[in-house]
């Protein structure tokens, strides 16, 4: 212990049990049009279980979300080398269909982002793309989605009205939503309280600690407490670098590297 | 320090800038008032002026002015429906042309098009939309219609089956002018200004939506048909009736290559007129009463065709809102 103290670790990553692994990053670069913003990432994230990633404002959290569903992709100039292996299958190989991809691993964001139709048309968006559900299926389907986001018993006799008229709230438990209707096996969710009031993020704390039991979550997000309540692992970002990924009570109560515990006592970021 | 004693501060402090403040916004709120209500004046004015202007040709033709087809200045007998017709069919097929280039030149620029050719294709754009309507005018007699004719128009005629619908469509003088060129040169006018106007709407679009649908699996066509074009269609509608209502009032351009004559157009490819086209080429020689009279009566009617196309892109988009 004291020799911890001592001489703490630049960084310290916790390797999970290679069978629970979903998601595996292996030495992750990114840069933007030539500016390198992650660094040798390597980490793995574990299935059916919720991983959250903090660190102070530009560390580079929200583009390691970006990275694995190649969201980058869509700007010219952001380019990743290395690899992330999804159930093995590396997501940057260029032979991989993105649109395919992205259907496996959902995503929802900061700021609500309803799409311009009804409530029911919002869900159902993602679904009919991939699949053809009866007529009885797919309101099965949305209302499935509604319930788990904890949104259908305020829309339910709405459903025909746009996405658009609801609270932000509202609309943020829509995303979510619309993300899972698609069966994803992977959501990343980017500080996706950080616009909602207090009440409507406890809903979204207790909905994505519903999901975990079915899906992957990657969870980005600036409210340490959140992290805390609702993640199995967390990894801490500094400089575009993952300084240290652990067991969440572990890092949260005996952070090993001494960035990480700067972090999280608040003596900065 | 206490709320007492705070407030006899800021009471004192208060009246003259609350005073001086009120006086202003008084005289601002006025200021205001009076130009919007000088352009309505101003508005009532022009529709009151129409109407006694065209008055004589109004009351002696009565609602035969505005079905009768007949133009005849020397006989004196004036009906707009040639001219209406003209301008319709003109501005209509303009629309037709032109709107899925601009959707094509919009969605391109801010979708797909990469940066570096994004500047130069806005730009030329942009130029497109400032070059005056004589210049196309002008372009359009010397160099489009003789090409136009030669290449499209003689070749059309001489493969169309005799007694086709083709061939009613396309008969005419082969010398291109007519409604059709008409229409394309009023397309290539209009087509700078919806397509600007359309990829400024699309740029509204915050990135994140784009993203959403990106997110969801979607291909750029689905999330540009299903997403990002839904996202704009109020802005959409009214970028395409302002389209509308310009190929309807335009008159430069087609004056020079429509042909300019009177009546109802019997092919695409016939001489016609518009409404704006005849008022412009016989305000100078109109003497007699009657035919200025029937001139300003067509005005009158342009006026009353575009007034409509707005209020119908309003009611579309008032439409669209409550969705």
């Amino acid at each position: 212990m004291n020799a911890q103290l001592d001489n703490p670790p630049e960084t310290a990553i916790l390797e999970i049990a290679p069978e629970t692994v979903k998601l595996a990053i292996k030495d992750l670069n990114f840069f933007y049009s030539g500016k390198q913003a992650l660094f040798d990432i390597n980490v793995s994230f574990a299935a059916n279980g919720v991983t959250a990633l903090i660190g102070p404002s530009g560390c580079g959290k929200s583009t390691l979300l970006r990275v694995l569903n190649r969201m980058y992709g869509l700007y010219p100039g952001q380019k990743a080398t290395g690899q992330v292996l999804l159930d093995g299958e590396d997501v940057l190989s260029p032979r991989v269909n993105v649109a395919a991809l992205r259907a496996r691993i959902g995503m929802v964001f900061q700021k609500p982002t309803p799409f311009p139709m009804s409530i029911y048309d919002n869900v159902a968006y993602g679904v009919r793309l991939y699949e053809t559900l009866s007529k009885a299926d797919m309101a099965i389907r949305v209302e499935d989605s509604l319930r788990r986001a904890a949104l259908w018993d305020e829309v339910k006799d709405k459903l025909q009205q746009s996405g658009l008229g609801l609270s932000g709230g509202q609309q943020q438990r829509l995303c979510v939503a619309r993300g899972i209707a698609v069966k994803p096996e992977v959501l990343l969710l980017d500080e996706p309280a950080s616009a909602l009031d207090p009440i409507s993020t406890a809903r979204l704390e207790e909905t994505i600690a519903e999901l975990k039991a079915d899906y992957t979550i990657v969870i980005v997000t600036h409210n340490m407490g959140q992290a805390a309540r609702l993640s199995d692992h967390t990894g801490f970002m500094y400089l575009g670098k993952l300084i240290e990924f652990g067991e969440t009570e572990q890092l949260f109560t005996n952070p090993v590297t001494s960035r990480a515990r700067d972090y999280i006592t608040g003596r900065f970021g | 320090m206490t709320a007492t004693a705070d407030a006899p501060m800021a009471a004192a402090a208060a009246p003259p800038r609350t005073a001086r403040g009120t006086t202003l916004d008084r005289a601002f709120e006025i200021l205001c008032f009076s130009a919007a209500t000088l352009l309505l004046t101003a508005l009532a004015g022009l529709v009151v002026s129409l109407v006694i202007g065209g008055w004589p040709a109004l009351s002696k033709f009565g609602f035969g002015f505005f079905i009768s087809a007949e133009w005849d200045p020397v006989n004196e007998v004036y009906g707009a429906a040639g001219a209406v017709a003209g301008t319709v069919i003109s501005a209509a097929l303009a629309l037709l042309f032109a709107l899925p280039l601009a959707f094509g030149i919009a969605i391109f620029l801010v979708e797909l098009c990469p940066p570096i050719l994004r500047r130069t294709i806005g730009t030329a754009v942009e130029l497109l939309a400032g070059i005056p309507s004589i210049v196309y005018g002008m372009w359009g007699l010397f160099v489009f219609a003789p090409w136009f004719a030669q290449h499209i128009q003689i070749p059309l005629m001489a493969s169309a089956p005799p007694g086709s619908l083709m061939e009613k469509l396309v008969a005419g003088i082969p010398n291109g002018a007519g409604i059709f060129t008409a229409s394309v040169i009023l397309a290539i006018m209009i087509l700078p200004f919806i397509a600007a106007t359309l990829r400024e709407l699309l740029n509204t679009i915050p990135a994140t939506v784009r993203e959403s649908a990106y997110g969801l699996g979607s291909t750029t066509f689905e999330v540009i048909t299903k997403v990002s074009l839904p996202y704009i269609r109020t802005g959409a509608i009214g970028a395409v009736m302002l389209g509308l209502g310009r190929a309807l009032g335009e008159t430069m351009a087609v004056t020079f290559v429509i042909g300019n004559a009177h009546g109802f157009p019997t092919s695409l490819f016939a001489p016609g007129s518009t409404i704006a086209s005849t008022i412009a080429n016989e305000f100078t020689e109109a003497t007699h009463e009657l035919h200025i009279a029937a001139l300003i009566s067509l005005g009158l009617v342009l006026f009353v065709l575009t007034f409509a196309v707005l209020a119908l892109a309003r009611m579309l988009i008032g439409r669209q809102q409550t969705l």
